[in-house]
């Protein structure tokens, strides 16, 4: 059904005519009809709308005839609706003409590039004190927490090391083994030059035990755990349980976050001491399949090649890599406002700077140990 | 001159979740044009028998018809009912005005300045015109559901789903609420199926409706609210519209 609208002009009275189907369907014929109409219009005083020859209106169709006739009244026209037998059309239009709010359409604003640079260095002093107040909230939790040790959800624990260390496991084990493999490789192609391929157990041992076994294991357990905490928190926060909790007289920091990062401090490291194994083991089967070193001598080599300084370089930073994933995903899910796309926000915020965080920890282990000799 | 083909029917209808059984053999029709109301208790399966009958979910037996459209679990295209659910579901990354445009550029080639006009519109429709470029988070709870009442109206369908409109809302923000849901009956002539216990809603706005019961499993009772408020001799349709608890009125009458 084709849309038209037929204008009957004598002077500066029209009569218009709309005939055919103004609905959702055929809006963009709708729009051009009342464009053309609005043309032939200039200069009219007095406008009849008849609505006999609608065959069909909906509110679609009744919106731009409304904002059309409303447009005609702001000039200083006169306009009637001619109901005829059509009166579902008639008040369809009244409808849509009294509910139009006299206001200015907002208009959106697409902000320019430097615009938005400066919209992120205005946001940084928030986010620096954001960050601030949490770890004050934190520093101050300790104390009350050894004070008041009911203030802690102590029940939690237990679920929250299973769920974050012994489901961990697979994919921590897995990923050190692999890192090992790599590790066995790149020794025996590159110490191999120098015929020195008896140095790749000693190799492994040192990079995996002092740097990559808890710095692997504490990435994927950024990942993995501190996105879980992260959006975990974030929706309590936004379906108002954070608040339930303190009007109830319950810190947040103290009955969430102190549970769950000392489950990260206590599993990251039993996760990294088994990651460092199946390291060795990676490293043992890349030597095994492409060097002429036997596996018994391997093993030798190896034992001989791990100390206690070795490990304990490694293995004395996993608590506070895994203190501060855990600080970092709950900060940012106690930060969460708004609906579920803050959820995605903070949860991705968590990730990154949890990762981010746990290289900048390790690195300066590092310059530690160097600087003192270990 | 033959009668006018109902706007749902329901036919043998049961439904249940797992080895819960919540309703057995539920039949009843909607009229077009009309506000009906689906009432019953908490957990009596009225939130449920809404998901079936917006497609959500197959019954297992029964018949679901919604006219000119079938069976709702089976329908493909173009949305032909628009739904508020009872948070509003309104999608909190987008502005009001990008929630409204959501169906109109998935399902039609609208775009730009008609596409803006329409949204404005509905969204002076419901009274929520200044607010086109906020977010969900800051508008209120009533606001939110008017909000999704616009976007459940940018398809212009004929027949409107509501689960819960004017819960959790101030008395007023409910009058409101229920004036808007008559303005759509009766001038935009939108067939209205509301989930509801809120009885000063029910008696302002329904044309009819059915009495759900959990221990019954279907319909105690089904007419004009406000008939069955004064005139029904089941117990439990006596104590859901009289707020009384069961027991009450045999005790007061004795």
């Amino acid at each position: 059904m084709s849309v038209a609208v037929r204008v009957n002009r004598e002077g500066d009275h029209a009569s218009l005519v709309p005939a055919g189907t103004f609905d959702l369907a055929h809006m963009t014929a709708v729009a051009r009809a009342v464009q053309e109409t609005e043309t032939r219009l200039s200069g009219c005083v007095s406008v009849d709308v008849d609505l006999a020859q609608l065959d069909r209106i909906d509110g679609a169709g009744a919106v731009l005839i409304a904002s059309f006739l409303n447009r005609l009244d702001a000039d200083g026209g006169h306009t009637r609706i001619v109901e005829g037998d059509n009166l579902k059309a008639a008040r369809l239009i009244a409808l849509y003409r009294e509910r139009r709010a006299d206001h200015a359409v907002p208009q959106t604003h697409s902000k320019s590039r430097l615009a938005r640079l400066g919209g992120l260095a205005a946001q940084l002093p928030r986010k620096a004190n954001e960050a601030l107040d949490f770890s004050g909230r934190c520093a101050v939790a300790l104390p009350k927490t050894a004070a008041f040790p009911g203030s802690v959800d102590w029940c939690s624990l237990p679920r929250l090391i299973q769920e974050i260390g012994a489901d961990a496991l697979p994919i921590t084990s897995a990923a050190s083994l692999l890192v090992g493999i790599i590790i066995g490789f790149l020794g025996v192609s590159q110490l191999g030059r120098f015929g020195a391929v008896a140095y790749v157990p000693e190799l492994v041992v040192v990079a995996h035990f002092r740097e990559l076994g808890p710095l692997v294991t504490a990435i994927v357990v950024a990942g993995r755990s501190g996105a879980g905490l992260a959006s975990e928190i974030a929706t309590m926060k936004v379906s108002e349980e954070i608040d339930a909790l303190r009007s109830m007289g319950l810190d947040p920091v103290r009955w969430l976050v102190v549970p769950r990062c000392l489950a990260l401090a206590l599993t990251v490291p039993l996760l990294t001491w088994v990651g460092d194994v199946l390291g060795l083991v990676g490293g043992l089967g890349a030597t095994a399949v492409i060097t002429h070193i036997t596996t018994r001598a391997y093993i030798q080599a190896t034992m001989n090649a791990i100390t206690a300084e070795h490990f304990l370089a490694g293995f004395v930073k996993t608590p506070f890599l895994g203190l501060a994933i855990g600080l970092i995903a709950c900060g940012q899910g106690l930060l969460a406002r708004g609906g579920s796309a803050a959820v995605g926000t903070r949860t991705t915020t968590a990730v990154v700077l949890g990762i981010f965080s746990v290289i900048v920890i390790s690195s300066m282990f590092t310059f530690f140990f160097a600087l003192i000799g270990i | 001159m033959p009668l006018p083909r109902p706007h749902i029917t329901v036919e043998n209808l049961s439904i249940g979740w797992g080895a819960q059984v919540l309703m057995v053999h539920v039949s009843f029709q909607v009229e077009r044009g009309t506000i009906f109301t689906i009432l019953g208790g908490s957990g009596c399966g009225k939130s449920s028998l809404l998901r079936f009958l917006i497609g959500l979910e197959q019954p297992p037996t029964g018949r679901i018809d919604i006219d000119g459209v079938g069976e709702p679990h089976r329908y493909e295209g173009v949305p032909p009912f628009g739904v508020l659910f009872q948070s509003g579901a309104l999608f909190s990354s987008m502005t009001l005005a990008e929630n409204l445009a959501l169906p109109l550029t998935t399902w039609t080639p609208i775009r730009g300045a008609i596409a803006r006009e329409l949204i404005q519109a509905k969204l002076d429709l419901v009274g929520l015109g200044p607010f086109a470029e906020h977010l969900p988070a800051e508008i209120s709870g009533g606001m939110k559901k008017r909000a999704g009442i616009a976007r459940a109206l940018m398809l212009e369908p004929d027949l409107l789903f509501f689960d819960e409109p004017s819960a959790g809302l101030d008395p007023i923000s409910a009058v409101e609420l229920d004036r808007l849901v008559l303005t759509l009956s009766r001038d935009l002539g939108i067939t209205i199926v509301i989930v509801t216990h809120e009885l000063p809603s029910i008696f302002l706005v329904a044309d009819h409706c059915i009495v759900l019961d959990k221990a019954a499993k279907g319909i105690v009772a089904r007419g004009d609210p406000r008939q069955l408020r004064d005139a029904s001799e089941i117990p439990f349709v006596h104590n859901f519209f009289a707020r009384s608890l069961p027991g009450a009125s045999a005790n007061q009458g004795g």
